[in-house]
């Protein structure tokens, strides 16, 4: 049996592979911001997490991401919502 | 003019010039494949406003900074059409800084983008064009001028009409004809990413001779002349489309028609 990683920590890759930080720096108060995270960085992130998901993660949704936290819980609500 | 029984592919299709050039495109017969980047809804919207021009009309996501996207994106359009007769790399994207402060990621991002994707999708699109075919691939100003924090789009450009002429040549015996065409900045969402004062636009018209800011619609109907047979013999060109911009070295205000002036009493 083959058990999927959770969205946190699919995402959690995904944003430290791009920002190129240690995977501990992730926490769930760290902004984009504090992870060094440029324009490009998120664009890029965005990218690669709707890549991953089949999503798309509409701009009006970024409005209510605060930290990482905030982010996978945003992932989470997409997802959940595609397989309705 | 008619391009009727074309099957074109046009990147960065759905918004702004993309948009425009898609729908142009579309009113002349060809059907439209129309990559677009994330906005899947945009591209949609665009795809049912050119299939109103009873054309069919296709969209792919794909993002162009990877190539495998891009070859994924050229087996669809295969599998689907089972060839190409236009190309219009039009799709861009840049990071705003000034050259002391681009990163190599900023770098890679907008060359990878603007230039080899470009280089990346007329390979595979040449090998579609089984009748020969037309390549155009959209620049702009900054590959020449200097502007405020577009050094890595200028450069990127720079690269897109240097390809466009190496391109020319060597697929002219194929039949594929390769130009560019070059505009000042336009009138866009995209433009606001290069300035935040809203005074630009009314300061570009007034610096502008032909007395208006450049439309997407201007790019498209260029393009379209491009694809158009009357386009035969014209080769690795880079047609600027700015009312006359670049030619003036200082802020231009039209005096308005004074007549016929004599120089000699």
């Amino acid at each position: 049996m083959t058990v999927s990683p959770s969205v946190e920590e699919t995402v959690k890759k995904i944003v430290t592979r791009i920002v190129r930080k240690q995977e501990g720096e992730f926490k769930p108060n760290a902004t984009f911001k504090d992870l060094k995270a440029d324009s490009l960085d998120v664009v890029q992130i965005l990218v690669a997490v709707e890549d991953t998901y089949d999503i798309e993660i509409p701009d009006d949704e970024l409005q209510n991401v605060s930290d990482m936290e905030s982010f996978v819980a945003c992932i989470e609500r997409i997802i959940a919502n595609k397989n309705t | 003019m008619s391009l009727e029984g074309k099957v074109a592919l046009i990147t960065g299709g759905s918004r702004g010039i993309g948009r425009a050039i898609t729908l142009r495109l579309a009113s002349e017969g060809a059907d439209v494949v129309i990559n677009f980047f994330r906005k899947r809804d945009t591209a949609k919207d665009t795809a049912e406003a050119a299939h109103s021009s009873g054309v069919t009309a296709h969209i792919i996501k794909a993002n162009l900074a990877e190539p495998e996207k891009i070859d994924r994106m050229f087996t669809e359009i295969e599998e689907r059409f089972g060839r190409l007769d236009i190309l219009v790399n039009n799709a861009a994207s840049g990071v705003a800084r000034s050259a002391m402060e681009l990163n190599s990621d900023a770098w890679d991002w907008t060359m990878n983008v603007n230039a080899r994707a470009a280089l990346l999708c007329s390979q595979r699109a040449a090998a579609l064009m089984k009748d020969g075919g037309v390549i155009v691939n959209i620049s702009s100003l900054g590959s020449r001028l200097v502007m405020p924090i577009y050094t890595a789009v200028g450069v990127s450009k720079a690269a897109l009409e240097a390809l466009t002429r190496y391109l020319a040549i060597e697929l002219a015996p194929q039949g594929i004809r390769v130009n560019a065409v070059s505009a000042a900045a336009v009138e866009t969402e995209a433009m606001r990413l290069y300035t935040s004062d809203p005074n630009i636009p009314r300061s570009m018209v007034t610096s502008t001779p032909a007395g208006r800011m450049v439309q997407p619609e201007d790019i498209a109907g260029a393009v379209v002349f491009l694809c158009s047979d009357e386009a035969a013999l014209i080769r690795g060109q880079v047609i600027i489309i700015d009312g006359g911009l670049s030619l003036t070295p200082l802020s231009y205000t039209s005096p308005g028609d004074r007549g016929v002036q004599n120089a000699s009493a």
